[in-house]
């Protein structure tokens, strides 16, 4: 759906990644939407030399959030709202993901727990 | 040359190619502290419909070289980036620019008020204590209008923490 307007299948998914679950790394996003890795990390590179979304170091991994300094970050954050609306089940995205967009699990796990 | 003579440098050339820049981040608070806050990064942001080919052209032509999203220059230890633009701070446009001139060139950047803005949303958002400090760095060696600064923070939504920090921006009385 915001595939014509940002010129992008990959921006559209990092955007509504994050969106959905506040923060991602490239590997997450890839996987759950079952894509190239390196598409991903290409575009997670052009959102942040815009400036529409920050990374940070955590461990090895490098984790990216919305920039909370983008000016027109409320006005994309409606746009995402409605966007994912529109998707058939509101927690999922609709392509072929592996998991649902919205019910990860985000409570912690003591380490060393058996899953 | 300092880092002020290279944004001048910099920017008067660009401008004869036809991009406006406006300086902003740690280099301004750089230069309105007098070097009491020291970064390498040299931050001009375009003010119009630049694109990344132009600004690219016009630096190499500069003699700068390309390397990730910044430029390097064999005779400068700066850095020269171009963060996307149009410049703000927060969800707002920046105000009028301050103009200083220098032996390389004019400078346009963006003013100490502006400058204070810029940093303290750093601090609000990240709770990052050096922006925090460069802001009071940048009012305590400028005349910096508070209220204004007030004003925004409360339309970006850190009305309470401005009256935490503000303390901090108050002039000792002569």
């Amino acid at each position: 759906m915001l595939e014509p307007l940002l010129g992008s299948k990959s921006a559209e998914r990092i955007l509504i990644f994050l969106f959905a679950r506040e923060e991602g790394y490239a590997t997450e996003i890839a996987r759950l939407f079952r894509t190239d890795l390196y598409g991903v990390q290409k575009k997670l590179d052009g959102l942040e030399a815009g400036g529409i979304v920050v990374s940070k170091k955590v461990g090895r991994t490098r984790l990216y959030t919305f920039n909370p300094r983008y000016p027109l970050l409320p006005e994309l954050k409606a746009l995402l709202q409605k966007a994912i609306t529109f998707y058939p089940e509101k927690t999922t995205y609709p392509e072929k993901t592996t998991e649902p967009l919205l019910m990860n699990r985000r409570r912690p796990r003591r380490r060393g727990k058996p899953l | 040359m300092t880092q002020a003579e290279l944004a001048a440098y910099v920017h008067s050339e660009l401008e004869k190619a036809g991009i406006d820049l406006v300086l902003s981040g740690g280099a301004a608070v750089s230069i309105y502290t007098a070097n009491k806050y020291q970064t390498r990064d040299v931050d001009l942001v375009a003010t119009g419909f630049t694109t990344h080919t132009q600004i690219k052209r016009a630096m190499l032509a500069l003699g700068f070289r390309n390397v990730g999203r910044h430029y390097e220059h064999p005779d400068s230890t700066w850095l020269v980036e171009f963060p996307s633009g149009p410049p703000h701070v927060g969800g707002e446009p920046i105000g009028p620019v301050e103009v200083i001139n220098f032996a390389t060139g004019k400078l346009h950047l963006i003013s100490p008020t502006d400058c204070v803005k810029d940093r303290l949303s750093a601090y609000y958002h990240w709770q990052d204590r050096q922006s925090l400090e460069q802001a009071r760095l940048v009012a305590e060696s400028r005349v910096v209008d508070i209220a204004e600064v007030g004003r925004w923070s409360r339309s970006e939504g850190f009305e309470e923490e401005f009256v935490k920090i503000a303390p901090l921006f108050e002039r000792p009385r002569r």
